[in-house]
């Protein structure tokens, strides 16, 4: 069902990579779990206590070779996508220290001890907006971007990783700490970092330093020799050092970890989403597969029903606008965001088997037909309303084409049977009616039935019922009843103490198996088909 | 009577051996540290050519014990069976070993990436070198490496190879490691426990290291955290849509 034709066309213009795993773009502005960054790498970190290895492990060789034990199953996938900028960015850094048109720098001065190299906010962006020529609040953008991937680090305020345009001060972090796009962090560095700021003062750590020192403690547990061994030996090589230098290094530890472990509840740019399979950075070879693959796109490209742009942005405008109030992105979802409030009410609002939906579902609806079919809230109640009117076996033959569309294959020839005998034979008990032309084609197909011998069929119907019912069910009482009922939720307003107290309580998801059950209950309850025979010899015997 | 005064020999000279190498490891992992505090002074302010070839002695060093650490070891584990009060030492060097020799080609990937955007050889690439606001670093750090001694005696006069040809030798190393010898790594059991590096010693000097690096934060009435004026921004970061 392409709903999006027009405009869908006019975005698809580029020629595929050729990876074969194509995971959807997840946006920077990806509202991800909070932690994220810092529970993907520790749980692609060895992490098993005294005991036996998984079944199906193996130590893992590449071209980092970590000490880490991955499962088989990784896909090979090692590339970070999406950071060459950095490189980019490290050719600014660079030109913001040349001495003559650079950032001017100053002194800090501190208890007697002065450490120079300090630079104020207002300063970088001046420089920004005069040396790359933009106005002042892109400057300010890519300053704070500056700091957010650790280039240059605050000194007031560490945790907060953005540009003030005032006399807040900066420094520049040493190339050593800089983000790199070929490896990550490591978990060991961290645990020694946390280990070295342990011996400089006992109970500096904060509560989620302390929660993830004693889970690298469990997970490192074999390595954890080395790293209190380490973190010694670099305090002490670092006491060889003059004092400012000392203050220094550890401003610039505290910078990096603070970009690449960022404490809880704050965004990090460091996140990036999946791990890739090729080298985004590395030229694919020109030959016959890569040309190839490019002449079959651009004849698919020919072939395509062209569209003009006015009329693809139309329809472009008018999707957004119609969604715009669905979209969690632009618009904050009720209750609250499950992902940034610890909270899931949103979820449990809409389970698919939940008595009464909320009203912006219930607009969603109305949307379309294929919306209404999409959710399973949605499909109940029009079977409900179909039920009514005693036509429900169009929808039983779609929902039954569905399935067979998407089951096994081994399932599809006696599930065309079953089809057959129920719908499309004359004097099925649940007969659609559609066209003898279609109908004759269906019927041939059946005899060598294959995954798509009722799709014909299918779209009759769902025509059908979009022309026909759809419009029925918009004015009829069962859909004006449960817009009256449907529910809308207060949005939520946490305070940070609440929002704690929300993580710590987060309940362990749904297992798939109880959703799974749960599913194969809703389809045998509610696909009991009318047997309209039946039904008619029932109402005959009564009268 | 003979042979028992023989094994008792033997397992004196395999405790010799074996306290030998420990010696070696606390050599190897002081030179490793120094070396990473060299490292993070590359690039910067403070970076020179005499940097760079203390950076290159420590690195010889540490390549000598690294050889030298391994073929000992790699005696010992053959020696050594299963269940002799040596091999849990041993072992337990062996995954120490493994974890020095990662972190520390993990600092020379580092070194090589950053000679190559900071390269020393002409006057003008002084300017490219970033103000960490660092004064010194280098040389007293390398003067701690110098002084570790090791164990035995070096009389082997191999070649030290260069930088990437290193990292490539500990690549090689660690697979073979890995490969060759069956110790489980979670079969190693730490010595200390956790938490226990935070003691009351040292304490007092470095209170006035994290009291320096207290800086006053700038008063602003409005803004706690957040990156623009609008009263619900809790994010510290651009990519913040109240805007």
């Amino acid at each position: 069902m392409s709903k999006h034709s027009k405009f869908q066309t006019a975005l698809c213009s580029r020629p595929p990579r050729r990876s074969t795993i194509t995971w959807a773009f997840l946006p920077l502005l990806h509202q991800a779990e909070v932690n994220a960054s810092a529970r993907r790498s520790t749980t692609s970190s060895s992490r098993h206590q005294s005991g036996s290895p998984p079944v199906g492990a193996h130590v893992h060789f590449e071209k980092t070779v970590k000490m880490t034990i991955k499962l088989i199953r990784d896909h090979g996938q090692h590339y970070r996508p999406r950071m060459a900028c950095l490189k980019k960015v490290e050719a600014l850094v660079i030109e913001m220290q040349d001495p003559k048109s650079g950032v001017k720098s100053f002194e800090q001065k501190r208890n007697a001890t002065s450490i120079p190299h300090v630079i104020a906010g207002q300063d970088i962006t001046a420089w920004i907006t005069s040396h790359m020529t933009v106005d002042a609040q892109e400057a300010q953008a890519l300053g704070t971007m500056l700091v957010a991937y650790g280039f240059i680090y605050p000194l007031q305020d560490p945790k907060t990783l953005i540009l003030r345009p005032d006399g807040s001060l900066y420094r520049c972090q040493t190339p050593y700490f800089w983000p790199a796009q070929k490896w990550k962090a490591q978990d060991t560095d961290y645990a020694i970092y946390l280990a070295k700021r342990n011996i400089r003062k006992k109970g500096i750590l904060d509560q989620y330093e302390q929660e993830r020192y004693r889970k690298l403690h469990k997970w490192l547990n074999h390595k954890w020799d080395f790293i209190v061994n380490q973190a010694k030996e670099q305090t002490r090589a670092g006491k060889a050092r003059m004092k400012s230098d000392r203050v220094v290094f550890s401003y610039q530890e505290r910078a990096y970890w603070i970009v690449h472990r960022p404490p809880p509840q704050t965004h990090s740019a460091m996140d990036y989403g999946v791990d890739r399979l090729i080298d985004p950075n590395a030229e694919e070879e020109k030959n016959s597969y890569y040309y190839r693959r490019i002449i079959i796109f651009r004849q698919q490209a020919i072939m395509r029903s062209k569209v003009k742009s006015t009329v693809s942005l139309g329809a472009l405008v008018k999707h957004t606008m119609t969604y715009q109030s669905h979209d969690p992105f632009l618009t904050p979802c009720l209750p609250s965001n499950p992902w940034q409030t610890d909270d899931d009410t949103y979820w449990a609002l809409n389970m698919p088997d939940v008595d009464l939906p909320t009203k912006m579902t219930v607009e969603r609806w109305s949307y379309g037909f294929y919306e209404l079919l999409r959710d399973p809230r949605g499909r109940a109640d029009f079977r409900l309303f179909l039920k009514k009117e005693f036509s429900g076996e169009n929808l039983a033959f779609w929902e039954a084409a569905e399935e067979l569309k998407w089951g096994a294959a081994s399932a599809i020839s006696e599930k065309a049977e079953t089809i057959f005998k129920t719908f499309l034979a004359p004097g099925a008990p649940c007969w659609i009616n559609i066209d003898g032309r279609t109908m004759g084609l269906t019927v041939k197909g059946l005899q060598h039935p294959h995954r798509h011998v009722l799709d014909a069929a299918q779209n009759h119907i769902f025509m059908l019922m979009k022309k026909d019912t759809f419009y029925r069910y918009l004015k009829s009482p069962v859909y004006k009843d449960i817009q009256k009922k449907a529910i809308s939720p207060a949005p939520h307003n946490f305070t940070d103490a609440q929002l704690e107290q929300n993580a710590r309580n987060r309940k362990p998801g749904l297992y798939p198996s109880v959703t799974w059950q749960r599913q194969q209950k809703e389809k045998v309850r509610t696909t009991t088909l009318i047997d309209i025979k039946k039904l008619m010899a029932n109402k005959l015997d009564r009268q | 009577m003979n042979r028992w005064r023989r094994s008792v020999g033997e397992i004196q000279a395999r405790r010799r051996q074996v306290s030998e190498c420990e010696q070696a490891q606390a050599a190897l992992g002081k030179v490793i540290a120094c070396f990473q505090q060299m490292t993070t002074c590359m690039g910067s302010n403070t970076d020179s050519s005499s940097l760079r070839e203390e950076l290159e002695e420590t690195r010889t060093l540490a390549h000598r014990i690294c050889t030298g650490l391994h073929r000992r070891l790699l005696a010992l584990l053959v020696e050594t069976e299963q269940g002799q009060e040596d091999r849990e030492q041993v072992e337990r060097l062996w995954v120490l070993f493994l974890c020095c020799l990662e972190s520390f080609q993990q600092d020379l990937r580092r070194v090589s990436t950053l000679e190559e955007i900071f390269p020393l050889t002409q006057r003008k690439d002084r300017q490219a070198l970033v103000n960490t606001g660092a004064v010194g670093g280098g040389p007293e750090v390398a003067a701690r490496a110098a002084i570790v001694k090791m164990p035995w005696v070096t009389g082997d006069g191999e070649q030290r190879p260069d930088m990437r040809g290193h990292v490539l030798e500990i690549d090689g190393l660690i697979q073979e490691m890995l490969q060759r010898v069956n110790i489980p790594l979670w079969s190693v059991e730490p010595m200390q426990k956790a938490w226990a590096e935070a003691c009351k010693d040292g304490q007092d000097e470095e209170d006035t290291l994290e009291a320096m690096m207290e800086v006053e934060v700038v008063s602003q009435a409005n803004r706690a955290f957040g990156c623009c004026s609008h009263s619900n921004c809790r994010l510290g970061c651009i990519f913040c849509l109240l805007n």
